[in-house]
């Protein structure tokens, strides 16, 4: 089949928008998978996908199609995933197509990542195919959805397919048009060859996977290639395709989007938007990759019995082999006992990460709270970045704190306008501008810093709105802010893990919140024990744990005593088990129980 | 009784504080009845029911088992526990008290007999009396009808005060009653208005215990089931009432449940907490004694079985080390309200941890748990009601070297 007649593109949305559910009617119209092997969202393949009912990578899928004009195509497909948390998955996707489906739900009309999306698309000069989907539902607003196609997403309403992937609706105009107004594939006649690598896979037989697009030359069993920007060659043991399973082939040409086997065996050598060239005749220029993606989000995860140590830290290890973006080193806390500093793209990455853990390792854990990347300048100019308050410098060693920004972008109600303002500022953003979007909604810009963001705002955001609101964000600028790191110590003894850095404003509150939680749950002590948050050895809120009011046996004659000896006896190596802060011991579960809440 | 030595400050004692076993200490004779006419509800005791071939043979193990205790000197308390001592008929009581008598070598200082309110008659206390037993310890328990019955006892009030009468009658020189408080449906008026009737007897010493919870009790299901339930805030406040309430009426408190007139401390408890030895009989009873501390097996068959066989039936042989003896004076010393003599422990156990032990001691103290003076030490009314907590903490100070 020539170039000509390959297509490559991606299905974008907002969340939930359908894509996937769309892609299992194009398997299907296209016989790629037959209807009987075919399962609802097929291409959602990992348990987690499956069982949340979200797309968490990119699932790449080739498909053969017999055009209205008799002749057969070649489309590369690849579902995305609509979260905020994993927008990379999606430039990268972008970058190995020509074309993007976009999505947008008839029954929600425009939302945050529909726009946030269609922007990266444009970005990349890639034709946006707008598919006006779900139209089968009662609550289907159509002329409200092209209306917003032109006013928000600047695209002709006439262009627009009306589609419904649950009742097969639109299934043919959406391949026709994918044929018709997708461009065959671009820089096929680069001189060599130039393959871009946007996604890998770790397989414990086979070693590293690279997931690619052939842009230029072609590539086969017993090539050697070289990886552009280390230099590094190795033999291509496989080539083949996604059917969506991994099918062998001879080649990869042109236009191709496949994998390659290679004797790579270290994960980390194939890094995603990375350049394959063959080492015969290497190309000089690599493709345009993207920006590395940095992990934004930390926190601390522990198994809860320490014996799983190294069960965690084999689990960890497997998932950041197919997941670049997540990183971990050791640390160990005096409340937590030994375990790891994990850094995550957001949160909905952190709560997978850790529910992978979970179930495909089987070691129940214990998250921190998360932090963020601060920067840090000390007097004298030196610069450090601190992603753990532990490691915080000294107060008076500290010229200024620089934390992260996100710039968001929030769709609500007209009616939620206040509450949302409010949350806003209750948050220390800013809104700084606002656009109509249709007689019901608005959409806010504003900034926010990043660590404002982590714990509750989307929750808040979806009770504001009742469901109808939704959030897209980037990563803003980094700027200077009165942040202060407050400690919590139990007697005067600081408790690593709840140590915390926050907007001095904030900190009191915080502070007095976390005192109570920690004086509720710390089961009762025979001594005074004082729970106290403090800044810089001030201290700023305060609470006690309960006094242990009565332990003591009532009879303890003769014969009580060897059973009374045993049991005290018990009760001294139960105590054993606990953790120690300073004098204190604590029942290693009631940290646990103040972090689960 | 009661030699008054010179106390520390807010120390209360009616007997000396803790002066731990020396080889020729005061020694202790335990005997244990093992039989009730039907298990109460709290009771975790060893006992079953009274039959006449059962007394029988249980008398003759008594004796046959204490022909393999070696008596090296003379018994100065004598307690015969149970059970139901007072269920044995006169005639019975009379044999048991023969056997024990031949072995004492002498007069004891001190001879106390439980008795059930419902079994006391003139007849078996003549007999106690000629014995030579100097102390009845009633098991009255409450004074009002529905919390004898939620308990599971088998006497009424009448029967107590008719029982009081008798022993009182029968002229012992000292009579405990045995009251029990936090018991399931007891508020704080119930149980002061128990206090007030056993007041109203005028007793030379009440035991108040707090309902524990043991297992394999009927109680014991009733709270795993949730249908009774531990309130630890309720018992600390009836425990304070009970001590203010006694000492107001001039029993001074002398251990966590134990209150007495003036020279009236039961001193065979006073030399177990002390660490003193004790030589027990009867299937379940305990002894520390040559060396060794254990428990008979607690059942009447096996138990025969044994003796009949000219082995004595100890299980959970425990050999006393100075370190467990210096460990167990000090957790139990301090359930009293005399304390401890520091300096003596150090004597009978000088290579224990004593820094550590002295560390842990001044938290305490800190913590206003205990009182120190020199080298005396005591519980505050605080401390008392964490007695546990805090002999787990100076077990923790004595560290893994001292063996167990
Ligand atoms: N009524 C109706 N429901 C649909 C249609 N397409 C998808 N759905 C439902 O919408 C929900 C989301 O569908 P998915 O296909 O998983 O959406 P997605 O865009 O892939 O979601 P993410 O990958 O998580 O962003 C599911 O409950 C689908 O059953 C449609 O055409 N009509
Ligand atoms: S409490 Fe006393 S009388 Fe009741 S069953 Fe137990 S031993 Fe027998
Ligand atoms: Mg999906």
């Amino acid at each position: 089949m020539p170039v000509s007649r390959t297509r490559n593109f991606c299905i974008i949305a907002h969340v939930d928008h359908g894509k996937t559910t769309l892609s299992d009617r194009l398997l299907e119209h296209t016989n790629t998978v037959s209807q009987r092997m075919l399962t609802a969202q097929h291409l959602d393949s990992m348990d987690l996908e499956k069982e949340r009912g979200i797309t968490i990578k990119s699932h790449p899928v080739t498909m053969t199609y017999r055009a209205q004009d008799g002749k057969d195509y070649k489309l590369n497909l690849m579902d995305t995933p609509g979260h905020v948390d994993f927008s990379y998955e999606v430039s990268r996707s972008l970058a190995a197509c020509e074309g993007a489906v976009l999505l947008i739900d008839a029954g929600q009309g425009v939302e945050a990542q529909t726009v946030a999306n269609a922007h990266l698309a444009f970005a990349q000069q890639l034709k946006v195919i707008p598919v006006i989907n779900k139209i089968d539902l009662p609550s289907a607003n159509l002329e409200l959805c092209t209306r917003q196609l032109e006013d928000i997403l600047t695209i002709p309403a006439e262009e627009a397919i009306l589609a419904s992937g649950k009742s097969g609706i639109g299934i043919v105009d959406i391949l026709e048009a994918v044929v018709a107004r997708v461009p065959s594939p671009r820089w096929t006649d680069y001189p060599q060859a130039r393959i871009l690598v946007f996604d890998s896979l770790y397989d414990a037989y086979r070693g590293c996977i690279a997931y690619v697009r052939v842009f230029s030359g072609s590539i086969k069993a017993h090539d050697m290639m070289m990886l552009m920007s280390t230099g590094q060659k190795a033999e291509v043991k496989e080539v083949g395709i996604f059917t969506p399973k991994m099918e062998k082939c001879a080649t990869l040409g042109p236009g191709d989007v496949g994998y390659i086997v290679s004797s790579i065996k270290t994960p980390a050598d194939v890094k995603t938007g990375d350049t394959i060239t063959l080492a015969a005749r290497p190309a000089t220029e690599m493709l345009p990759g993207y920006k590395e993606v940095r992990p934004m989000v930390f926190c601390g995860l522990y198994p809860l019995e320490s014996d799983d140590y190294e069960k965690l830290k084999a689990g960890l290890a497997r998932l950041q082999l197919n997941d670049a973006a997540f990183v971990y080193s050791s640390e160990s806390s005096i409340a937590l006992g030994f375990g790891f500093r994990c850094g995550f793209l957001g949160l909905l990455h952190m709560e997978i990460i850790q529910e992978r853990v979970r179930r495909e390792h089987d070691v129940d854990i214990i998250s921190t709270y998360p932090s963020v990347i601060y920067h840090i300048v000390k007097q004298g100019g030196e610069k450090i970045e601190v992603d753990n308050p532990v490691n915080m410098p000294d107060p008076g060693t500290i010229l200024e704190i620089r934390e992260p920004t996100i710039r968001a972008s929030i769709i609500i109600p007209n009616d939620s306008m206040g509450d949302m303002l409010s949350l806003i500022m209750e948050k220390r953003g800013m809104c700084d501008h606002t656009t109509t979007l249709d007689m019901n909604r608005v959409m806010l810009s504003a900034i926010l810093p990043l660590n404002e963001i982590l714990v509750d705002f989307n929750d808040r955001l979806k009770s504001i709105t009742h469901g109808y609101g939704s959030m897209d964000y980037e990563l803003g600028e980094y700027v200077v802010s009165d942040l202060v790191k407050m400690d919590i110590m139990i007697n005067g003894d600081p408790v690593d893990a709840f140590a915390c850095i926050v907007h001095r404003e904030k900190a009191e509150g915080k502070g007095r919140q976390l005192c109570e939680k920690l004086a509720e749950i710390i089961p009762p002590q025979m001594f005074k024990v004082a729970i106290q948050a403090a800044i810089g050895g001030k201290v700023i809120a305060r609470d006690n744990v309960r006094e242990m009011r009565k332990d003591v046996t009532a009879k303890c004659y003769g014969g009580d005593i060897s059973r009374k000896r045993k049991l005290l006896d018990k009760q001294k190596e139960g105590k054993k088990k606990m953790k120690q802060i300073g004098k204190v011991s604590i029942p290693p579960d009631a940290f646990i129980q103040v972090l689960k809440n | 009784m009661g030699e008054m030595t010179a106390m520390p400050p807010g120390c209360t004692q009616v007997a000396a504080p803790g002066s731990p076993r020396s080889p020729d200490g005061p020694l202790g004779l335990y005997v244990h009845v093992p039989f009730c006419a039907a298990t109460c509800d709290f009771c975790a005791f060893y006992q079953t029911v009274p039959t006449a071939d059962g007394v029988g043979h249980y008398l003759e193990g008594i004796a046959a088992e204490a022909a393999l205790v070696e008596w090296t000197r003379p018994v100065n308390t004598v307690f015969w526990g149970g059970g139901t001592p007072g269920l044995l008929a006169p005639v019975d009581l009379l044999r048991l008290g023969t056997t024990v008598r031949a072995r004492l070598g002498g007069e004891p200082e001190e001879w106390t007999v439980e008795l059930a309110p419902a079994s006391v008659t003139a007849a078996r206390l003549e007999v106690l009396r000629e014995l030579g037993v100097t102390r009845v310890s009633l098991g009255v328990q409450s004074f009002q009808p529905g919390l004898l019955d939620a308990l599971g006892r088998l006497h009424t009030r009448e029967q107590v005060f008719r029982a009081y009468g008798l022993v009182r009658a029968a002229g012992f020189a000292s009579v405990n009653l045995d009251l029990m408080f936090a018991l399931p449906g007891q508020d704080e008026a119930a149980w002061l208005a128990d206090l007030g009737a056993a007041l109203a007897l005028a007793p030379d010493h009440l035991s108040t215990y707090c309902l524990t919870f043991e297992e394999d009790t009927k109680l014991w299901v009733k709270l795993s089931q949730g249908r009774v339930k531990l309130d630890p805030e309720h018992e600390a406040r009836l425990y304070e009432m009970t001590w203010a309430r006694l000492a107001a009426a001039g029993y001074a408190q002398y251990e966590v449940s134990n209150f007495a007139r003036p020279g009236h401390a039961c001193r065979h408890n006073l030399n177990t907490w002390r660490m003193h030895e004790w030589i027990g009989l009867g299937p379940s009873a305990a002894s520390q004694h040559a060396g060794f501390r254990g428990a008979n097996i607690a059942d009447l068959g096996r138990w025969l079985a044994h003796v009949a066989r000219g082995e004595r039936a100890t299980e959970d042989r425990v050999m006393l080390t100075p370190a467990l003896l210096a460990e167990d004076a000090l957790i139990f010393g301090l359930r009293m309200n005399a304390g401890v003599d520091l300096a003596a422990l150090r004597v009978l156990f000088p290579a224990a941890p004593w820094t550590d032990v002295a560390a842990t001691i001044a938290r305490l103290v800190d913590g206003g748990l205990a009182k120190r003076d020199d080298d005396m030490l005591c519980l505050t009314p605080r401390g008392r009601l964490l007695a546990d907590a805090v002999g787990t903490e100076l077990l923790g100070a004595f560290g893994a070297n001292a063996v167990g």
